[in-house]
């Protein structure tokens, strides 16, 4: 075929080009590629990493059984209170949660998938490499997009599957409902996660021509709108929380998510009339009306297929060279004060150890990977503490201070689960990750078990300065006692010695010095064992000092007349303390005794 | 085979390619030369697509690269300083990939795919994950996935780094077959030994522009105070443009 573009009258008759694949054949090309990486991966963690294939499957089918039972009662309770399908409010009661619901996931697919796409199409060796093959700029697309689409939707198969089931066994929906459900859901998913893709192209495409702080602006103020909207939506009136006029205003506010042209109201509706039963008039056929959302959404899935492959051949190459040659950044050296300040902060270490935290404080905050997660998690839990004092109204209600009293704990345990992650995630490859440095820090006049010593109060620290004030503030949002305060402080030091402990002991325990990338390491056999032991440990001390401060309230409380002793609970709860002190100590100081003699004998 | 036509890139204010205007013919090796910095790279990008020039035309066997990629590319074989490897492919699967891509045949697919991993050794761990592989091991399968389409162009970047003195033999006996057989490669290399070894002609770039292009001769006489060797001539080259 001859080339499209050809140069000046001077230049050479083009060289004579063989046949490239054909579309089709490209395409089974990638599909073999595909295939032969999943069957390698699926090996692999078959054969390597049976301990986090297991649990990942445990804990999925556990995580989905469990909301499929909270879906199943949840509708059993609709059916029970407002009717069975047909009934006058059945349809109107349960579209109003599938729109929520859906139109919540589908804002998230749009994100997530343009993110994700981000990062593998125009942030990965592999889109270079793939460049310089001749493959079709939309095959390039089309295959990171899979990806994206993937691994942004298996969340939305995991929370939604158990709903649609549990709906479909609530009203005993035919047996089309649960034909009709895995092409619903798979169809639906694909147009955000598409639309999302088109974002994340048209963006790229033009972001070479726009200043950073236009886009930094524009981003904020799309923040600021978002924030509001939702503060709007959801700040209603304590006082009429969950009666009838509150119901009637939550479902007027929320109009904009049963809109019809969003997917999700065509899912919805298409699930709600799968689900009909068949009625005697010949002329309303459940299967064709749910039929026809299903056809809806298949037809704006391919539309917005053929759109990204169509936007990836014009725009994708286009927009990768736009981005690789914008002009670069000097990576200068920012915050010095604040290795300053952390260095007079630290003055009561010695000052070798002083030196290696301040270096380790100095990667944290110039890797965005890990500070910009630490903000958005620590963010979403200061977001949720700040909310959670609907409770103060209802102080008067022995079950509303229990309730405190729980959800209290529970706060205690998520923040210790976050850190428990961040330990595992950040802090568990440390040791690892220096093997391949190690020439520097194994040559120099200091002593190794100084290195793993800063490793361990740099985490310890890292970790116990944001938690701590994280569960003071959930403690001052719901009001507890100055007891329970203080109970939680002690509580939140001792996880996060205890986590940073287990984090660098096994780190060092369990070094792999082949790998390069702190994910793959924290995903490891090491890593895994990590964090399940870090999960329990968490659930052990959170739940055995939970019990006793729950029985206490109890039993001082004047608004109840349990016959419990309130001196024997406090020697109960003195007991619990102190258990979970030396729990803490064998916790962090076997790992580490044994991570300090394996780093001793370390040869790298 | 190879042409630059008056090409610039830029990034921003900066100019890291300056106007370069260099033809490489079919049965040339030519030895891109210059310090770290001064558009070696960025030129060898462009000429495989991975980047677009500002002003000019690259072309590839009369393809223009930036208008006919797929066309451009399918005459190329490329080895870049840092390669790329799917970790979870064994060596065969990821050449199998790679000249299907080419749009080889199946059975000819399998008849390269043998001929490079014997001509690379390759062969006893070809049906190896390439993620246990070594450096040099990687290498050494970049290079058979360059070839196994036997390209008219090889684009090389910095292709001894890492390789054992056994590879590099390899590596330079191949390079010089490959000339001889009619074929043009483009090296880009700080190892002047090897360039002053195996090329046939040397261009010198520094700071974005061409200083120099020509036969190891032209340069003793453009520089005929300095010793006979590359590395004499090359760092007196570099010296005079910077005092001029």
């Amino acid at each position: 075929m001859p080339p499209t573009s050809l140069v000046s009258n001077s230049a050479p008759a083009p060289y004579p080009s063989n046949r490239l694949p054909t579309h089709e054949r490209e395409g089974q090309i990638f599909w073999k590629l595909r295939w032969r990486e999943i069957r390698a991966q699926t090996e692999r963690l078959r054969t390597r990493a049976r301990l986090r294939t297991g649990l990942v499957l445990i804990l999925s089918i556990v995580f989905w059984v469990g909301l499929y039972a909270l879906f199943y009662a949840g509708f059993d309770l609709i059916v029970a209170r407002v009717g069975q399908p047909g009934a006058p409010y059945h349809a109107e009661t349960v579209r109003f949660v599938f729109t929520i619901f859906f139109g919540a996931l589908q804002v998230m697919l749009v994100f997530s998938a343009g993110i994700i796409l981000y990062g593998s199409l125009y942030a990965s060796p592999e889109t270079d490499f793939l460049l310089t093959l001749p493959v079709r700029d939309s095959r390039i697309v089309y295959y990171r997009f899979q990806e994206a689409l993937f691994f942004s939707s298996w969340g939305f198969f995991l929370l939604a599957s158990p709903m649609m089931v549990a709906y479909g066994w609530v009203v005993q929906a035919p047996w089309y409902y649960f034909c009709y459900l895995p092409l619903m859901i798979v169809a639906f998913a694909y147009i955000p996660c598409a639309l999302g893709a088109i974002f994340c192209l048209l963006l790229i495409n033009r972001l070479p021509y726009m200043s950073r702080l236009l886009v930094g602006g524009v981003a904020l103020v799309v923040m600021v709108i978002a924030y509001f909207s939702i503060w709007e939506t959801l700040n209603v009136s304590d006082a009429d929380l969950l009666g009838p006029a509150w119901f009637q205003e939550t479902f007027r506010r929320f109009r904009f998510t049963r809109g019809e042209w969003l997917p999700s109201t065509w899912l919805s509706n298409g699930l709600l009339e799968a689900a009909r039963p068949i009625a005697l008039d010949p002329e309303d056929l459940p299967w064709l009306e749910g039929g026809k959302y299903l056809l809806v959404l298949l037809c704006n899935a391919l539309f917005l297929h053929v759109v990204v492959a169509w936007l990836g051949e014009r725009i994708f190459r286009e927009s990768y060279f736009g981005l690789y040659t914008r002009p670069a950044r000097e990576s200068k050296s920012y915050m010095v004060w604040f290795d300053r300040w952390a260095q007079m902060l630290l003055c009561f270490f010695p000052r070798e150890i002083r030196l290696l935290i301040v270096k380790d404080l100095r990667l944290f905050r110039r890797d965005p990977m890990q500070w910009s997660q630490f903000l958005i998690f620590f963010g979403l839990l200061i977001l949720y503490f700040l909310n959670i004092d609907r409770f103060r109204q209802h102080r008067s209600d022995i079950d509303v201070q229990a309730w405190v009293n729980i959800v209290s704990f529970l706060n205690l345990a998520v923040v210790g689960l976050i850190v428990s992650t961040f330990t595992t995630r950040f802090i568990y490859p440390l040791i690892s990750l220096e093997g391949r440095r190690f020439w520097i820090l194994g040559r120099l006049p200091v002593n190794r078990d100084t290195i793993l010593w800063s490793k361990f109060l740099f985490a310890a620290g890292g970790a116990w300065i944001p938690s701590a004030a994280l569960v003071l503030i959930s403690d001052l949002m719901l009001n507890v006692t100055m007891m329970v305060v203080c109970m939680h402080q002690l509580i939140c030091l001792l996880l996060c010695l205890g986590l940073a402990g287990m984090a660098v002991g096994l780190g060092a325990l369990l070094p792999d010095f082949r790998e390069r990338s702190p994910a793959k390491i924290a995903a490891g056999f090491g890593g895994t064992l990590n964090l399940v032991l870090s999960a329990l440990y968490i659930l052990i001390v959170v739940l055995g000092n939970a019990l006793p401060c729950h029985l206490y309230l109890l039993a001082t409380s004047p608004l109840l007349r349990y016959r419990l002793d309130p001196e024997a609970l406090e020697f109960w709860l003195v007991v619990t303390l102190a258990g979970s002190a030396v729990l803490t100590g064998l916790v962090a100081m076997i790992p580490l005794s044994k991570g300090l003699r394996a780093f001793r004998q370390l040869e790298v | 085979m190879i042409q630059f036509q008056h090409v610039t890139r830029s990034y921003g204010n900066r100019v890291a390619v300056d106007r370069l205007h260099l033809d490489v013919a079919p049965g040339e090796l030519l030895a891109l030369l210059g310090h770290n910095g001064a558009g070696k790279t960025t030129s060898i990008k462009m000429l495989v697509g991975l980047l677009r020039p500002s002003q000019g035309q690259v072309l590839v066997g009369g393809y223009e690269v930036s208008k006919n990629p797929r066309e451009a590319s399918k005459l190329v074989g490329y080895v870049p300083d840092q390669p790329y490897l799917y970790d979870k492919l064994s060596g065969r699967e990821f050449l199998e990939f790679v000249g299907e891509m080419y749009g080889l045949h199946p059975a000819d697919v399998r008849e390269a795919v043998a001929r490079e991993a014997s001509r690379f050794q390759l062969t006893e761990f070809l049906d190896q994950l390439t993620e246990s592989y070594s450096h040099g091991m990687r290498q050494r399968t970049v290079f058979a996935a360059a070839l196994i389409h036997e390209p008219e162009v090889l684009v090389v970047d910095e292709p001894m780094v890492g390789l054992d003195p056994q590879s590099i033999r390899l590596v330079k006996d191949l390079l010089q077959e490959y000339v001889q057989r009619g074929k043009t490669v483009l090296m880009s290399t700080h190892t002047l030994s090897v360039a002053e070894e195996i090329a046939n002609r040397v261009a010198v770039m520094k700071a974005g522009e061409l200083q120099f292009q020509g036969t190891l001769e032209e340069l003793y006489d453009l520089v005929p105070q300095a010793d006979r060797t590359l590395e004499a001539l090359y760092l007196s080259l570099m010296e005079d443009k910077s005092s001029a």
